[in-house]
């Protein structure tokens, strides 16, 4: 109606007071409006900081005086930062230990709860409960429950004959990573598993007909229709899983406070020792900068899979 | 009988499902791994101090108190104020949240302005930027703005960091209200925000509820950025005081205080999430689906 209108308005000899325009520049402007605050507290709290640090990185920042511009020194030293480049490689390590395990015990719930059969439902909100709880409170439990000798874990494990019942979880590098590595798959298959659940449940039924009228058997079914319709909602939780273990930082700290040594240490650990221990805050703008570049990547990979998938 | 049974074995071999019962125990047993650790923490926080620290004896293994709550809550270094800053930050975080995200999502979905579609992109990027790396210069723009060591400045970056998300939310609310609602109430004489208070409100509600739900889980749950923008005890919210307790700060390491003060972080994400579920499985799928 609208695109009819304009087109044909030119050919009237005479136009009639656009009563429509008046209102459509008060539209834009109650539009900017309404828009605006939150406009301002994104560029204020999220943007502004980003830019700023960027800036911050490029300079020799006192936590108090003048400052210098030091160009890319901060950038420069980072590749001799033994400390920084072993966050990286743990981070690494501890991305590539949990995400397929985050992903197939994901997938196995969401097969389980993707019926809507009795009960299903109710497994569905009992099984997204740890992730819900958060990764937080539940590493304080886990403090606890993993102490030698006293802990539940430690007692249940002895008394089916896997561990000794003193085992110190928290003081071994491996055993620490072990402890977390579980703790969050634990956390986190809920979370894969809903978004597994919802791609699920929004394929097509006709398919899965059509398939049984020939017979298909049911790992069939899955594999030449589930996964292939899934690729979206796998790629988007694979995508979530990474950018969270990349940033993983609550887990670490409050379990094992990065050690022994730093041998546990994350990216985002080092950043916050750089800036708020080390009170290095050029440098640990430096390693932010660089974490936010690897994370946007991630992000941009997100956005061309998903993209290509819409083209295919 | 034989009918009936014969439907069941087809209905069976047809959706290739296995029985009821076997259903309801594998989802049972699955479900349990769950919870049954955290259920396992409720009755834990219950046990005496010394139980918890020691190995189990069938002695003391029942006996059951509230020694750690009351000591967590009305003992001479309680965290009442830490659950009090908590609660704070959380509502205030929820309510700027779902007011902003609501008034953007209207903005965004039913007017029409120049560089509307820049302004929507740059609140999306935001969704990309990782807070936990932006915090060293948001330490120190926080500081030359009075906002260091303030549960107002906490709240505010917390609603920044939940808008990109909660505006994408109200948007598509907006934008699945039927036009002819919007113009029969123009055309009633009703001015954009007339028609926000008395016609569009009922039916974007869910989607407000789903950006407030979010809002004030992340920010119950959150901890690193309450770690770095408060310095003083008295403003910590309750999980980076429970990260003093953690370490003794208030004494010897007490593990039954530390379980207690767990539990009292728990309770509220269970309970407001069962409640309002359907509201959180909602933002989930419209996050899922439309990528």
């Amino acid at each position: 109606m609208a695109q009819t209108q304009t087109r044909t308005r030119p050919r009237l000899p005479v136009q009639p007071r656009p009563q429509g325009r008046s209102q459509r520049q008060r539209d834009a402007r109650t539009g900017f409006l309404l828009v605006l605050p939150a406009l301002a507290f994104v560029a204020v709290f999220a943007l502004y900081p980003l830019v700023f640090g960027a800036y911050i990185s490029l300079t020799d920042w006192p936590l108090v005086g003048a400052y210098h511009f030091i160009g890319f020194a901060n950038y420069v030293s980072l590749i001799h930062n033994t400390v920084f480049i072993q966050s990286i490689l743990f981070t690494l390590e501890y991305t590539a230990i949990v995400t397929l395990p985050i992903l197939l015990v994901g997938y196995g719930l969401a097969i389980l709860v993707r019926s809507n059969r009795r009960g299903a439902t109710v497994f569905r909100t009992l099984i997204f409960l740890p992730f819900i709880v958060g990764l937080v409170t539940e590493s304080y439990m886990g403090v606890v429950e993993l102490q030698p000798d006293s802990g539940s874990i430690n007692v249940l494990l002895s008394k089916l004959g896997i561990v000794r019942a003193s085992t110190a979880w928290l003081v071994h590098t491996g055993l620490a990573l072990t402890a977390i590595s579980v703790l969050v798959i634990w956390f986190a298959s809920g979370l894969t598993m809903m978004l597994l659940m919802a791609g699920m449940q929004s394929i097509p039924k006709d398919l899965y007909a059509a398939a049984k009228v020939d017979g298909a058997s049911w790992w069939h079914m899955e594999r030449y229709i589930t996964i292939p319709l899934l690729r979206r909602s796998i790629v988007l939780s694979l995508i979530i899983s990474v950018i969270g273990s990349f940033l993983a930082f609550n887990q670490f700290f409050i379990l094992t406070d990065g050690g022994p040594g730093t041998s546990t240490s994350t990216v985002v650990m080092s950043i916050y020792s750089a800036g708020f221990a080390q009170f290095d805050i050029g440098l640990a703008s430096a390693m932010s900068v660089v974490l936010i570049i690897v994370v946007g990547l991630i992000s941009f990979a997100q956005f061309y899979f998903l993209q290509r998938d819409v083209t295919d | 009988m034989a009918v009936a049974a014969a439907r069941k074995r087809q209905r069976r071999r047809n959706y290739h499902e296995a029985p009821l019962w076997l259903y309801l125990t594998v989802g049972s047993l699955v479900s349990a791994v769950f919870v049954v650790p955290l259920m396992w923490e409720i009755f834990r926080s219950f046990q005496p101090a010394a139980a918890i620290s020691n190995p189990p004896s069938a002695a003391t293994f029942g006996h059951l108190t509230l020694e750690n709550y009351r000591a967590l809550l009305t003992g001479q270094d309680d965290i009442l104020r830490n659950v009090v800053n908590s609660i704070i930050v959380a509502v205030l975080t929820s309510v700027l949240t779902a007011i902003v995200a609501t008034l953007a999502g209207y903005g965004f979905g039913r007017f029409r302005f120049r560089f509307s579609g820049f302004a929507f992109g740059l609140i999306l990027l935001a969704l990309m930027i990782p807070f936990q790396a932006v915090l060293t210069p948001l330490f120190l723009e926080l500081h030359s703005l009075h906002l260091l060591n303030s549960l107002l400045g906490l709240a505010l970056f917390y609603t920044a960091f939940n808008l990109p998300f909660g505006t994408y939310v109200m948007r598509n609310s907006f934008l699945a209200v039927p036009k002819e609602i919007i113009n029969a109430a123009r055309v009633d004489g009703a001015g954009p925000m007339r028609s926000l208070v008395s016609v569009l409100r009922p039916l974007v509600l869910p989607g407000v509820a789903t950006t407030a739900l979010y809002a004030f889980l992340f920010s119950w749950t959150e901890f690193l950025g309450a770690l770095t923008l408060m310095t003083n005890d008295g403003l910590f919210t309750l999980p980076v005081a429970l990260s003093n307790v953690e370490t003794g700060t208030y004494g010897a390491v007490n593990y039954g205080l530390l379980i207690a003060g767990a539990v009292i972080s728990m309770v509220p994400c269970i309970v407001v999430y069962v409640s309002l579920q359907r509201y959180y499985v909602r933002g989930l799928v419209s996050g899922a689906l439309k990528g």
